[in-house]
């Protein structure tokens, strides 16, 4: 018995650290982003840098979104690097631009991340392209009603 | 001794051994015609029913081989789930990796509830299954005092869209919408119009697997020895009591995975009353399978889960045509999960009476016979 | 150790055998309504009120604990299976105000129609309870269960047309809660009632309680009674006595579901309303964890603990709200009344059964 416990212990521990190793991984490569890809007019240390005419966002080879200036995309990401592809046309009538497999890395803090093409395709520093997303709408906190009463929810939901 | 029992009687005990299939497979039959759903809708839900619900079925078939009864404590396990995917949606871990951490995050939670019950139900032998009932209530009563006044102050939850308002609590639901469907549509299969989530199937698949191979162990044979009988296990040597807990311990861990399954399937977390009637559910699925309390197999689990959860679809909607009442069909279904139960526990109780009364004559019958072969012998000598 | 050992006890020791005997998560329970009676007045709760409001939820509820006490003097257990009791006075209830019945008369009737549903759910129950010795408490609980799910259907076929009950729009089908004015709200109440200041006594539900509760004690030491108790003690030696252990245990599952029966009239009346559907569906457990707060065990119950037991719970139930709510500005009281009432369900259930029945 008294050997087999030794045994049991390492195997023991072994999982445990194996679990935690398993954990720090998906902590870091499940993290999800909201990515929100901005077609705005951006001013940055005295220079303004204009919107583009329109900017079409793939990202998997699917499009999510064909931004008319002043508009804004949205996409999920799960992980720390985020890869799409932009279609840009600068003025109305010029032929459009493709950049492909544009890669960025997302810090891990930030639920909602916010990139501006414009400040991004003229080469300004990130943290001029790249900002957190705050929610704007400030609704008045509505108090919600808990219910923990077993009779309301009685099983006559889904199953 | 007659060996061969006449074909009608076989036919009389097949039907009596399997009577609640029989009379769900009746009901069904009843059903599907009136409620006007079309097969293939009816497949496609099933298929989505038994990825979704399975595993948590199959959770209760250790306690069951520990001679524990149903266990109506596998609601602890729910709620160690529960807990962990609250947890991993406020760290915004979605997606597949969400669910394995939120798998692993359960794992500490419901060992800890599960050494619990099974400490509570070492002390209540005899009436297991209503000291377990009892235990998910109050369970309940902790959960709650965790999720609605410790998560927020205690437990730092950071998102408002889970924290309610006042600032401390969880909201009535917790939306998983980044997690949902994330194991169903990973390697789906579409056949004939019908999705099979593999990769749940496959899941599923390895706990069947793990559920044959743990009954051969050691362990495993440990457990069904203090199931059959624990005065007679305990003088061969087996430590019943760390048997039972153990084997509880691996129900309500088992528990914990299947409800994130279930809830990676339903998309959000209603936070006080998901896992207050998923105990109930799945034991009612398991008995309509034929299983009794002391006995249940993986076969029963899947003819249970498809026989329930069709009458569960197609009542409703039957009971609305047949009586005008939409509530009707639910009212009835939801009857119809709990006489099941019923059913079968005075099924169980009365075979065991019989068992015991027939054990009584038996070992009278021996000892006669042994005093008589005795007084015999003592005779022979003098 | 016994008490004629010339020996004297320490005063710890004295203390210790107390509390084991009291069990302590029922001291745990007293000490935290004595709290919370001696926080009330501080946090601005009018002690009178707290006092008439206990008293006034004890009269509701204390006859529906009293039906526990039958059956866990037989050895049937605790009686998981009240709701089936509760149908059969729903039954009386909405059936006596379907007949047209009003006014203090309406309760009568429908106690008068509750009794043959009682006797004879009641008594298919006990058969049932008979079948099945050992396992009596697990199905209870889903026999319960089974007949208020089975019942929710049936108030929406059974042909009532009073227009008091039925839904409005539809014109069928009860509704899921009745108000009872003009028919039994508050007939034993409002008889006698004592109002000193902000105290008042409903004299009449208390002494209604306390008619049925004397006449459980006269019966529990009646001939028939002491011989249910033989049964639920030791029924091994109740056979051998010649007493007829299945007819014993029938007769209290009868009078179980009976004084169920009257139990859930008595809270309506006090409540002011019916509640049809699921509402019968957990009131076993408050109603169990009630006898069992007061001392009870799974196989002894006393008039007692009922009176101490119902009086302990539905203090708690009212006043945790008022004055958790005033200390701490959380409404922490539904959650402390889940927890101690599942928790001392649970300690009785964990406990050693004495008489070695098992």
């Amino acid at each position: 018995m008294k050997k087999a416990s030794a045994r049991s212990i390492i195997f023991k521990a072994a999982a445990l650290l194996i679990l935690i190793v398993i954990a720090v991984v998906m902590f870091i490569i499940g993290r999800g982003h909201t990515v929100y890809i901005d077609n705005k007019t951006l001013d940055y240390e005295g220079e303004t840098y204009k919107a583009f005419n329109r900017v079409n966002v793939y990202v998997n080879g699917e499009r999510i979104g064909k931004l008319a200036s002043r508009e804004r995309g949205k996409s999920t990401n799960i992980g720390q690097s985020f890869t799409m592809t932009i279609e840009v046309t600068r003025e109305k009538g010029n032929d459009p631009e493709t950049y492909e497999n544009l890669e960025f890395k997302l810090p891990y803090n930030w639920d909602g991340i916010v990139i501006n093409v414009p400040g991004y395709l003229n080469n300004l520093p990130q943290e001029a392209w790249m900002t957190e997303f705050v929610s704007q709408t400030t609704e008045a906190p509505a108090e919600e009603e808990v219910n923990t009463d077993e009779l309301d929810e009685f099983a006559l939901g889904d199953f | 001794m007659n060996s061969k029992p006449s074909v009608g009687k076989k036919v009389l005990s097949f039907l009596g051994d399997n009577l609640v299939p029989i009379m769900f497979i009746i009901i069904c039959a009843i059903c599907i015609p009136v409620s006007g759903f079309s097969a293939s809708y009816l497949i496609n839900e099933i298929v989505t029913r038994m990825g979704r619900n399975i595993f948590l079925i199959l959770c209760l078939l250790i306690p069951i081989m520990s001679g524990m009864g149903l266990n109506f404590g596998m609601t602890l396990g729910a709620m160690a789930g529960e807990i962990a995917l609250i947890l991993v949606s406020d760290w915004q871990i979605w997606g597949i990796p969400g669910v394995v951490l939120a798998m692993i995050v359960s794992i500490p939670i419901a060992l800890l509830l599960g050494f619990f019950c099974g400490k509570l139900l070492n002390m209540s032998k005899g009436r297991e299954m209503i000291t377990s009932y009892i235990i998910s209530f109050f369970f309940n009563g902790l959960y709650q005092l965790l999720v609605l006044y410790m998560m927020g102050p205690i437990i730092p939850i950071k998102h408002s869209s889970i924290k309610l308002p006042r600032g401390y609590g969880i909201r009535n639901t917790v939306s998983l919408l980044n997690m949902r469907h994330c194991l169903d549509d990973a390697l789906a299969v579409t056949v004939g119009g019908v999705k099979i989530p593999m990769l749940t199937f496959i899941l599923i698949g390895l706990l069947c697997l793990f559920t044959v191979w743990f009954r051969k162990t050691k362990l495993g044979q440990d457990m069904r020895a203090v199931g059959q009988d624990m005065d007679v296990a305990r003088d061969a040597g087996i430590d019943v009591e760390k048997t039972r807990i153990i084997s509880i311990v691996m129900s309500t861990v088992l528990a914990g995975f299947g409800m994130i399954i279930y809830l990676q399937n339903m998309g959000n977390i209603a936070t006080y009353s998901s896992h207050s009637q998923i105990g109930m559910f799945c034991i009612a699925a398991l008995l309509v399978g034929g299983a009794s309390v002391d006995k249940a197999s993986i076969g029963n689990v899947f003819l249970g889960v498809i026989l329930f959860h069709t009458m569960f679809i197609v009542a409703p909607s039957a009971g609305a045509k047949i009586t005008g009442d939409s509530m009707i069909g639910e009212y009835f279904r939801v009857f119809v999960s709990y006489a099941i139960i019923t059913v079968a526990l005075v099924m169980y109780e009365t075979k065991k009476r019989k068992m015991k009364s027939r054990l009584g004559l038996q070992l009278q019958a021996d000892q006669a016979a042994e005093e008589a072969a005795a007084a015999g012998k003592a005779g022979v000598q003098e | 150790m016994n008490d004629n050992t010339l020996q004297p006890k320490t005063f710890g020791e004295r203390l210790r055998e107390g509390i084991a005997s009291f069990g302590l998560p029922r001291l745990i329970i007293a000490a935290f309504l004595l709290l919370l009676f001696i926080a009330a007045p501080f946090v601005g709760a009018n002690f009178l009120t707290q006092i008439s409001n206990v008293l006034n939820r004890f009269s509701w509820n204390a006859v529906l604990v009293l039906a526990m006490v039958p059956m866990i003097h037989s050895g049937c257990g605790l009686n998981f299976g009240l709701p089936l009791g509760i149908i059969s006075g729903l039954l009386g209830g909405t059936i006596s105000i379907e007949l047209g019945f009003t006014g203090p008369m309406s309760f009568v009737m429908a106690i008068v129609i509750a009794t043959p549903f009682a006797v004879v759910l009641g008594a298919a129950y006990g058969w049932l309870l008979n079948k099945i010795k050992g396992g009596e408490m697990m199905i209870a609980t889903y026999v319960g269960f089974s007949s208020v799910s089975f019942m929710c259907m049936m108030w929406l076929l059974l042909p009532y047309h009073s227009p008091t009950m039925v839904w409005g729009f539809a014109g069928k089908g009860l509704r899921t809660t009745i108000s009872l004015e003009g028919f039994y709200d508050k007939v034993l109440a409002n008889f006698l009632t004592i109002n000193i200041g902000n105290l008042s006594i409903p004299t009449g539900t208390l002494l209604f309680f306390a008619i049925l509760a004397f006449a459980m004690w006269a019966f529990l030491h009646t001939k028939t009674g002491t011989a249910m108790t033989a049964v639920g003690s030791n029924p091994t030696f109740a056979k051998a006595a010649g007493v007829n252990v299945d007819k014993m245990r029938l007769l209290s599952v009868i009078l179980s579901t009976w004084l169920a029966a009257i139990g859930i009239l008595v809270y309506e009346q006090g409540f002011g309303f019916i509640q049809l559907y699921m509402a019968p569906f957990y009131m076993a457990l408050p109603a169990v964890s009630a006898i069992l707060i007061g001392g009870a065990s799974v196989n002894k119950a006393s008039i007692a603990n009922v009176i101490i037991g119902t009086f302990l719970f539905q203090g708690i139930v009212t006043m945790t709200p008022t004055v958790m709510n005033s200390m701490i500005h959380m409404d922490m009281s539904e959650v402390i009344r889940v927890i101690a009432s599942q928790g001392m369900i649970l300690y009785a259930l964990t406990r050693k059964t004495e008489g070695g029945k098992r």
